[in-house]
């Protein structure tokens, strides 16, 4: 809930400014190509999910993923992904104790 | 009678300890959430919280796995109503009159009535249950093995009979089912089969991977394959006060939320995906008997009130073949019987007997589940409809997240993982080529059960394979399972003359 609150609020400020640009810039989606490299990071996060461990793995898979999906903005990308990864080591890790691989961060 | 009543709030008091209480409510707003959420259902969504409840007693568990299965159900109508992009199969129905409502600026009263219509079904479905399950269980003491394998052959059948287009998809993915299911240590003897000196194949696949990668992955790839434009939608979102069905609603709502919820459970207790055919078959029978059936279609409530009963009722009586026989006969009972067995407990004629608790526990939590579904839904539809602006594009990693954490997290193993991968983009395949993945992942979970029941009735009989039609419970499965499968190929050969005639 406390996530999809952030995620609505974070939304709640981003409609707020593409709300100007939209009507502009409708792109295309190469979808086939999209779905190949969706599917090609989560084989790739399961590849090195022990060892990179489950914070970073769930960094970037969210960073690599939103970016494929279009969330393009740096500013925007890395904070949710950042926040995201947090959110579940809490969750998981923390408060659920989860034994989730700690990879070389170690946590 | 008065026994089960007595059993009843017994129920009440273990339902109402604040821990179940607390998992009840947890269930329940997991459930709805995944109703709203297009992308995940209830199949991927209990699948998912499985590991959740490893800690927990096994009737806290089922409470919780079951809230999330008939929350799904609440939460499915809202993004019929407000979107028009069903959230779960079950409320595809409620897309045709509710979002015609909402056009017209009634979303409030339709999610309204969805939801009253909602809680009057489970909660006289759960009585149903109450007053069916523990004669039925007696009754079910007489099945031994052999009566067991014709039962699950009959669910099987009829199952792939019902779900999809083709027969034979559906027959082809049980089947693939079945194959998969043998995978493992023998359950008779022991020996490993198929595991090609893997250790761990030794202990099957894990058909929780299976349900997530089907159900979840696939699901999420099929929407991320879509061009982005499809993404984003318009939503209603209406304010609390609009909320309110009218008296003259009410009226005409009355009836089919009656004839939806008798609809619902008679379909619940036959194999297949009850839910969705309990709304098919409500819709039908309201628009055969309205004394206006031009306004289905248009936004008649009688057509968001009768399916959305419906399915709620289905809901609740699917929960009698698997507490009782212990034989699911849709996919989210089969992912319930699976959270049971890992608890330990296994389910059948002697549960009612054996775990009293949990079994009227879950019951009672049912009666409450409903009624904290009723408060959610009703003034909070407002938060959920909101939940529904966030991008596809933010929603789909999150739930890949999820899948991916849901599934190392079972066994702590990477090896499922890539078992979730493989059946994601199988599932992904399937949906393309409008293959089933319900009857496969039925066949999974059954298929030893149906592998035991079946040596055990030839080791009954010395290898006497009249076993099965000597017995006449047995004998009368077989032949309506026969009959089933004889009625399309008649219907095919009726079609190919009537074509050859004219």
């Amino acid at each position: 809930m406390a996530l999809s609150s952030l995620l609505l609020l974070q939304l709640f400020f981003k409609r707020r400014q593409t709300i100007v640009k939209k009507g502009t810039v409708v792109e295309p989606s190469g979808s086939t190509k999209q779905l190949i490299f969706f599917f090609g990071t989560m084989v790739l996060v399961t590849l090195f999910f022990n060892r990179l461990g489950f914070p970073l793995s769930s960094f970037l898979l969210m960073l690599t993923l939103l970016r494929i999906l279009g969330v393009k903005r740096w500013t925007f990308n890395l904070p949710l992904s950042f926040m995201t990864a947090i959110v579940c080591y809490f969750l998981f890790v923390q408060w659920l104790k989860i034994p989730l691989p700690k990879g070389w961060v170690g946590l | 009678m008065f026994e089960s009543l007595q059993h009843l709030i017994n129920g009440f008091g273990i339902a109402t300890t604040i821990h179940n209480l607390l998992y009840c409510l947890i269930g329940a707003i997991v459930g709805t959430l995944i109703g709203v959420l297009p992308g995940i259902g209830p199949i991927a969504g209990i699948a998912l919280l499985i590991p959740a409840t490893f800690g927990l007693n096994p009737t806290s568990a089922i409470i919780m796995l079951a809230g999330i299965y008939y929350g799904a159900m609440y939460g499915g109508s809202t993004t019929s109503i407000l979107l028009n992009v069903p959230g779960e199969t079950a409320s595809v129905i409620t897309c045709i009159d509710g979002y015609q409502m909402a056009q017209k600026g009634r979303a409030g009263p339709a999610l309204a009535i969805c939801a009253i219509g909602s809680f009057i079904a489970g909660t006289i479905g759960i009585f149903g249950l109450v007053f069916l399950a523990p004669p039925l269980a007696e009754a079910a003491l007489a099945f031994g093995p052999p009566e067991y394998f014709s039962l699950m052959v009959f669910g099987f059948i009829v199952l792939s009979n019902v779900t999809g287009t083709s027969l034979t998809k559906s027959l082809m993915m049980a089947v693939i089912g079945l194959i998969i299911g043998t995978i493992g240590l023998d359950p008779v003897t022991g020996d490993a089969r198929f595991t090609f000196g893997s250790i761990s194949l030794l202990g099957g696949i894990e058909f929780v991977a299976v349900a997530i990668g089907l159900f979840g992955i696939g699901e999420v790839l099929v929407n991320v394959d879509q061009p982005s434009e499809m993404l984003e939608q318009h939503v209603f979102v209406p304010r609390l006060r609009e909320l309110y069905p009218t008296l003259q609603d009410l009226k005409k709502s009355i009836g089919p939320i009656l004839r939806g919820t008798g609809i619902g459970f008679g379909v619940g207790l036959v194999p297949g995906p009850a839910p969705v055919i309990a709304t098919y078959a409500s819709y039908m029978t309201e628009r055969r008997i309205s004394k206006h059936p031009e306004e289905f279609g248009k936004g008649a409530i009688e057509g968001v009130a009768g399916p959305e009963s419906a399915n709620n009722a289905a809901c609740q009586s699917a929960f009698i073949p698997l507490f009782v026989l212990g034989i699911p006969f849709a996919p989210p009972t089969a992912i319930l019987l699976g959270a049971l067995l890992i608890h330990g407990v296994s389910p059948g004629p002697m549960l009612i007997g054996q775990h009293p608790e949990l079994f009227w526990g879950v019951i009672a939590s049912m009666y409450i589940g409903n009624f904290i579904l009723l408060i959610l839904n009703l003034p909070f539809v407002p938060l959920f409809a909101n939940i529904l602006r966030i991008p596809k594009k933010i929603l789909l990693p999150l739930v890949i997240l999820f899948c991916i954490t849901g599934m190392y997290t079972v066994n702590n193993s990477i090896f499922d993982i890539w078992m979730m991968l493989l059946f994601g983009g199988l599932g992904f395949l399937m949906r393309k080529w409008a293959y089933e993945g319900a009857p496969l992942l039925l066949a999974l979970v059954l298929g030893p059960k149906l592998e035991v029941a079946f040596r055990q009735s030839l080791m009954i009989s010395h290898g006497d394979f009249g076993v099965f039609v000597n017995r006449p419970i047995s004998m009368v499965f077989l032949l309506a399972t026969a009959i089933f499968l004889v009625i399309p190929l008649i219907r095919m050969v009726l079609k190919k003359q009537r074509k050859e005639v004219s």
